[in-house]
């Protein structure tokens, strides 16, 4: 079996950047990333077989992403890179198991970063299981690298500022955009905001940017409104739209319907943690940075000696943020197998962590605003399904609980809710927060889902050719 | 019902296109498309029905996690649409609810 002094799990900015730091300074780096070419969610590159005939048109994260894979193409001789790379396990004899081309394959570390990155907060509401409802980030994957429009008559729904990009991204290929719902109140944060954009003008010049697209294309931004119910025969045809008060609950008689054909939801990110926990971090509970996420030291470091962490799968904070924890992990890895001195260590993260702290200050004025409130796991019916993979209903949950369960593993063993082929990523965020409301307890005393092995439905032919793999492996 | 295209034109030149089949139906798709984004572009929203409520799904994360875009690629059932490109005359079916086959 193949040993790295370092094993990178994931190829975003994160990932990619770590990958780059360290082994510019001499450490043998492997990269598994599950996708055709490396860039994660934000920078995607475009479908191959496209050609790109008006790159302006694309976006600032296309070049974006164009550049990394060029500053990543060109070290291509010093990093060990494997696409396509669905790692479904971590195993305590320091071993990462993977599938790639229809076989399992393992692969040991001496030191391991997970950059495995973050998804849209599953959010259950009556009709959300209809198709025609996306999640913002499967509708900007359509949009900006499929380039196809997820409707004709698109209604975006959630809060905070992604799903102003998302916004901007449909309008500027010239899609229909009905409305979108906003259920935070930005303007009565407008104070805290200033505070926060304070030196960040990068930021506040792209939120104006997006905000003045919204306002030349004539779509409604509603401020304080939330999607109560998706609606049709067989996927979506209608969405039943309400006010909400501060704590994100409707107004009784400001209910309306809207006629669309694609709901686009984005209330927020959680955080990626599957492989934190099967390697057993410590993790600990932060609602706005997308939940459970894994504890850290200054290094990167999880509370396991040589297993790191960085990006939006450690707590979301985007990709500016991923690519400055990506320079801190891998110069601190680096420094570990003494490829770099202390002082240069140092050198190297000053303009880093100077960064990440004016970062942060913009960050938590944003969490703030867009945080989730109360009234948002207060949608769903007795009869809608949570537990999208199992059919299991909020009144299955209710009964659970009623029988005695008291934290997510009783549920899940009475329920069989987090067993289905997601392994839980859709329905664990939401339970945790329904047993939170239904039990009136802080998070810690719900516990969370653990993941087993394999994280990734892999084919039991696959598995079984993983001898074979390892033999040559 | 008549289906426009979803596709948009501008900023990029697609590749070769091509028919693919779902269940039994005609539709276009284009070199370096995946499943998922040609039935979309068609206008055609469910992959499958669920085994217990027998509800139709579609494409939800469209990034490879939710499993609900599983579909009978070329005869192979739980491929995810999302995750699998089209290819010419490839057969894709809705997966119905009584077909059990978790993976």
């Amino acid at each position: 079996m193949k040993e790295s002094d370092l094993v990178i799990i994931g190829g975003g900015p994160g990932g990619v950047v770590a990958a780059m730091q360290a082994a510019k300074a001499g450490v043998k780096v492997t990269l598994l990333d599950e996708n055709e070419s490396i860039g994660g969610q934000i920078y995607r590159q475009l479908d191959k077989g496209f050609r790109v005939s008006d790159i302006d048109t694309l976006g600032s994260d296309h070049k974006k992403g164009l550049e990394l894979v060029e500053q990543f193409s060109s070290m291509k001789d010093r990093i060990h890179y494997l696409n396509n790379a669905v790692v479904w396990g971590v195993f305590k004899n320091r071993t990462v198991a993977y599938a790639r081309d229809g076989r399992s394959l393992a692969l040991k570390f001496k030191t391991l970063l997970l950059a495995t990155g973050a998804y849209d907060r599953p959010v259950p509401f009556p009709g959300w299981t209809l198709p025609g409802v996306f999640t913002a980030g499967g509708a900007q994957r359509l949009v900006k690298i499929n380039r196809i429009f997820p409707g004709q008559n698109i209604l975006l729904a959630g809060s905070g500022p992604l799903q102003l990009v998302l916004a901007h991204q449909i309008i500027k290929a010239g899609g229909r955009i009905v409305a979108i719902l906003e259920a935070g109140n930005i303007r009565s944060h407008w104070f805290q905001g200033l505070k926060g954009i304070w030196g960040n003008w990068d930021f506040l010049k792209d939120g104006l940017k997006y905000l003045d697209s919204i306002r030349q294309a004539d779509v409604p931004l509603l401020r304080g409104h939330i999607i109560l119910e998706a609606q049709g025969n067989g996927s979506v045809e209608k969405a039943l739209i309400a006010e909400v008060d501060q704590h994100w609950r409707p107004k009784p008689g400001t209910e309306r319907t809207l006629t669309t054909d694609a709901i686009c939801l984005g209330y927020g990110l959680v955080s990626s943690i599957e492989l934190t926990l099967l390697a057993e971090c410590e993790h600990g509970y932060d609602f706005s940075l997308g939940g459970y996420v894994p504890v850290r030291n200054e290094n990167m470091e999880t509370s396991i000696p040589g297993i790191y962490a960085v990006g939006d799968g450690a707590g979301v904070a985007g990709s500016k943020v991923a690519m400055e924890e990506g320079i801190i992990a891998g110069v601190s890895i680096a420094h570990a197998f003494n490829y770099i001195s202390m002082n240069d260590k140092k050198r190297l993260l000053t303009p880093s962590l100077k960064r990440l702290k004016k970062i942060n200050r913009f960050r938590k004025v944003l969490d703030q605003i867009s945080k989730p409130r109360p009234g948002l796991y207060a949608l769903a019916k007795d009869d809608t399904i949570i537990c999208r993979c199992e059919e299991i209903t909020l009144a299955e949950i209710k009964a659970a609980v009623a029988k005695g369960a008291t934290c997510i593993k009783d549920v899940k063993r009475m329920t069989r809710m987090g067993m289905g082929s997601c392994e839980g990523r859709m329905c664990g965020p939401t339970l945790m927060e329904y047993l939170r409301i239904l039990r009136q307890v802080p998070s810690e005393e719900i516990g969370l889902l653990r993941p087993r092995p394999s994280i990734k439905p892999i084919a039991l032919g696959i598995l079984a050719a993983s001898n074979s793999g390892q033999k040559q492996g | 019902m008549q289906r426009a295209d979803r596709r948009i034109h501008q900023g990029i030149e697609r590749g070769e296109p091509f028919e693919m089949l779902v269940d039994g139906e005609k539709i276009r798709a284009y070199k370096g498309e995946t499943v998922a984004a040609a039935l979309i572009a068609a206008g055609l929203m469910t992959t499958r029905h669920t085994h217990k409520l027998e509800q139709p799904r579609g494409i939800y994360c469209g990034i490879g996690l939710c499993q609900e875009c599983r579909m009978i690629i070329d005869g192979v059932p739980n491929t995810q649409a999302c995750q699998t490109l089209a290819t010419p005359g490839c057969q894709v079916e809705r997966q119905p609810s009584n077909k059990r086959g978790d993976v």
